[in-house]
């Protein structure tokens, strides 16, 4: 007849409490490991937050990019840019995407008056706000006609209008870029993206803040950018079959420069799929880190754990003698081993959670605490304790009862 | 059945290596239920190897014994832990409370191995140290009593299940002659209640008060007290 396991935790806590000091002293390093644990899982998880946030505002998951590949040596030098008739032989290709544009980008002086100021400039086609899930709050934004007919309309970024026009409304008014008067028809919505993430600048967004758009027929034809296209930016029905749709795009530039790798296209999708993958990693390495400190721990239980075999052997010969079973020593011991990590773990957790939030903001980074760390540390702080707790605990039910009763 | 104990040959040797050392040799002994027996010796006789055997702490290496009416020389590891629960109850010289734990929780101890409830417990053990006289130290830790009283609790611990055999090893070792009297005077009472006592002694006064005495020399038993 073997005791339940209720009486076996119970003598575990008994055993536990009588022993309060050492047991406080032997969790430490179990509630530095699961702390680490807990706090470094959250940062991790907060940088990850952090970049799908920024990947979403820049358009999202089912976006796709064609753009130069500055890692093709280009030996054969072939053009490293669209020609728009290129543009409009890849845009035939795909008929199944929700939106397709181009840009050409050129940094230029742009004036108003007295008022001089660099501007991002970006020729586009009008499914430039599909895409970008970014348009004019105020006056509208590059129609079709605008391309067709090579108008010389601009809508400014919000930074560029308060530099050129302060307070005054500027919708209609003449802007000069590169010696072309521009009709300034709308301004571009103000962009901003809280973070806390020293990796960014205060508002990461602030580069679209200084950039403005005209129709890209006006700058290849005006601004003589003729087959100079930088970039195509696509945007697939969904995220999922961005994945395929990046495939054959990848195929049809391969075709047109005799398959040299002088682009590269990029699914959003799989892009995050990589950050998660190597954030995932990072959480393995970290989580690997931490538990050097749990093993450490460990093996503090065990020592404890073996000298408190020995100071007890006395108690183990006179339960053995009164009708303990081997098994039930060998649970009393494991049990109380397991208890202490457990604890150890508890109280690891609830600091670490509660420190988390003051160490990100210590390192201006976002933290993110989850329900799964939360058990992956409870769950390593026990297996810790079976793990250290099963050699003493052999050792405590092997005893002979008769050399136990003995021992003084 | 006209035993509780009964040993056919039994002997135990330990092997030192080299030589092999006869601890007991071929020890034949019976007790019939009821019966207050002691065990006399002078240290190193082999004694306390036999109440190791009887206590089933240890085996035979050969012979055979049966307690209360089963074999228990073959039983498995874990058979003896239950029948040393169930069927046996010690007292030692030296007490052998778990000093971090209550009086009641020592007492409810053998009862906890053999599966009771914490109630029935409760109940069993408080019932045996009102009777022991000892109702009033519950709640004490075995530190806070004296000698006496400690000895008292060890005894309410091996009868609480209610045993088969109590085997007590020199139980007045560690007492003065008032308290060890007291103690003697509950195996008595014990004893006419019809419970089986062993005891094992180096004391012919103690000794004498069983019904019986058994010597034992140089591992091996004789019937009477035979040291002189």
């Amino acid at each position: 007849m073997a005791i339940s396991l209720t009486e076996s935790v119970y003598i575990g806590f008994q055993d536990f409490w009588t022993r309060k000091l050492r047991s406080l002293v032997t969790i430490i390093g179990i509630i530095l490991g699961t702390m680490s644990i807990i706090v470094i899982l959250s940062l991790v998880n907060g940088m990850n937050q952090e970049t799908m946030k920024w990947m979403t505002e820049r358009g999202g998951l089912a976006k796709i990019t064609i753009s130069r590949n500055w890692e093709s040596k280009n030996p054969l030098k072939l053009p490293d840019y669209f020609s728009l008739k290129e543009v409009l032989l890849i845009k035939s290709l795909v008929p199944e995407v929700e939106a397709f544009n181009a840009t050409i980008y050129l940094r230029s002086i742009f004036k108003y008056g007295a008022n001089t100021t660099f501007s991002r400039t970006v020729g586009t086609f009008s499914d430039f706000e599909i895409i970008e899930e970014w348009s004019a709050d105020r006056g509208r934004f590059i129609r079709n006609f605008d391309v067709t007919e090579n108008n010389n309309v601009i809508v400014l970024g919000n930074t560029i209008k308060n530099e050129l026009f302060g307070s005054k409304n500027p919708i209609g008014q003449t802007v000069t870029v590169r010696g072309q008067q521009f009709t300034v028809i709308g301004i571009m919505k103000y962009r901003f993206m809280e973070s806390n993430n020293n990796l960014f600048s205060d508002n990461p967004f602030e580069y679209m803040n200084r950039t403005s758009v005209i129709p890209i027929s006006t700058m290849i034809n005006k601004f003589g950018q003729k087959d100079a296209i930088d970039e195509i930016t696509i945007r697939a029905k969904s995220a999922d079959e961005a994945i395929a749709l990046k495939n054959k795009l990848e195929d049809i530039v391969l075709n047109l420069r005799r398959g040299q790798d002088i682009f590269n296209v990029v699914s959003a999708q799989e892009e995050a799929k990589k950050m998660q993958e190597s954030a995932l990693m990072f959480k393995i390495i970290f989580f690997f880190i931490s538990s050097i400190s749990l093993i450490v721990g460990g093996i503090v239980i065990m020592n404890i754990m073996l000298a408190s075999v020995q100071e007890r052997t006395r108690e183990i010969g006179v339960r053995l003698a009164i009708g303990a079973r081997r098994f039930d020593i060998f649970l009393q011991f494991l049990i109380q081993s397991v208890l202490i990590t457990f604890t150890g773990g508890l109280v690891g957790v609830l600091l670490g959670v509660s420190i988390v939030k003051h160490v990100g903001d210590f390192l201006k980074t976002s933290t993110l605490v989850d329900i799964n760390m939360i058990y992956i540390a409870l769950a390593v702080s026990v297996g810790i304790g079976l793990i250290f707790g099963i050699f003493p605990s052999v050792k405590a039910s092997n005893l002979d009862p008769v050399e136990a009763l003995r021992y003084e | 059945m006209d035993y509780v104990i009964k040993t056919d040959g039994i002997q135990k040797v330990y092997n030192m290596g080299a030589v092999d050392v006869h601890a007991l040799r071929s020890a034949s002994i019976t007790i019939k239920p009821g019966e207050f027996v002691s065990i006399m010796g002078p240290s190193g006789s082999g004694k306390s190897t036999l109440m190791h055997i009887l206590g089933c702490l240890d085996s035979p290496t050969d012979g055979r014994y049966f307690l209360d009416g089963e074999e228990v020389s073959k039983l498995s590891k874990s058979k003896l832990a239950w029948i040393r629960n169930i069927k046996i109850g010690f007292v030692f010289q030296t007490f052998n409370l778990l000093p971090h734990l209550n009086v009641l929780k020592n007492v409810e101890l053998p009862l906890m191995y053999a599966g009771k409830k914490a109630s029935k417990r409760n109940e069993e053990a408080t019932k045996i140290l009102e009777r022991l006289g000892l109702g009033d130290r519950l709640h004490h830790k075995p530190s806070e009593l004296s000698g006496g009283q400690r000895q008292r609790v060890a005894i309410a611990r091996a009868v609480v299940n209610q045993p088969a055999i109590i085997l007590a090893d020199e139980p007045t070792g560690n007492l003065d002659s008032q308290s060890g009297g007291d103690i003697l005077s509950i195996f008595k009472e014990l004893h006419e209640e019809n419970n089986t006592i062993i005891m094992v002694t180096h004391d012919r006064n103690i000794a004498k008060i069983a019904d019986r005495i058994i010597t034992i020399k140089d591992g091996e038993v004789f019937d009477g007290d035979i040291t002189n």
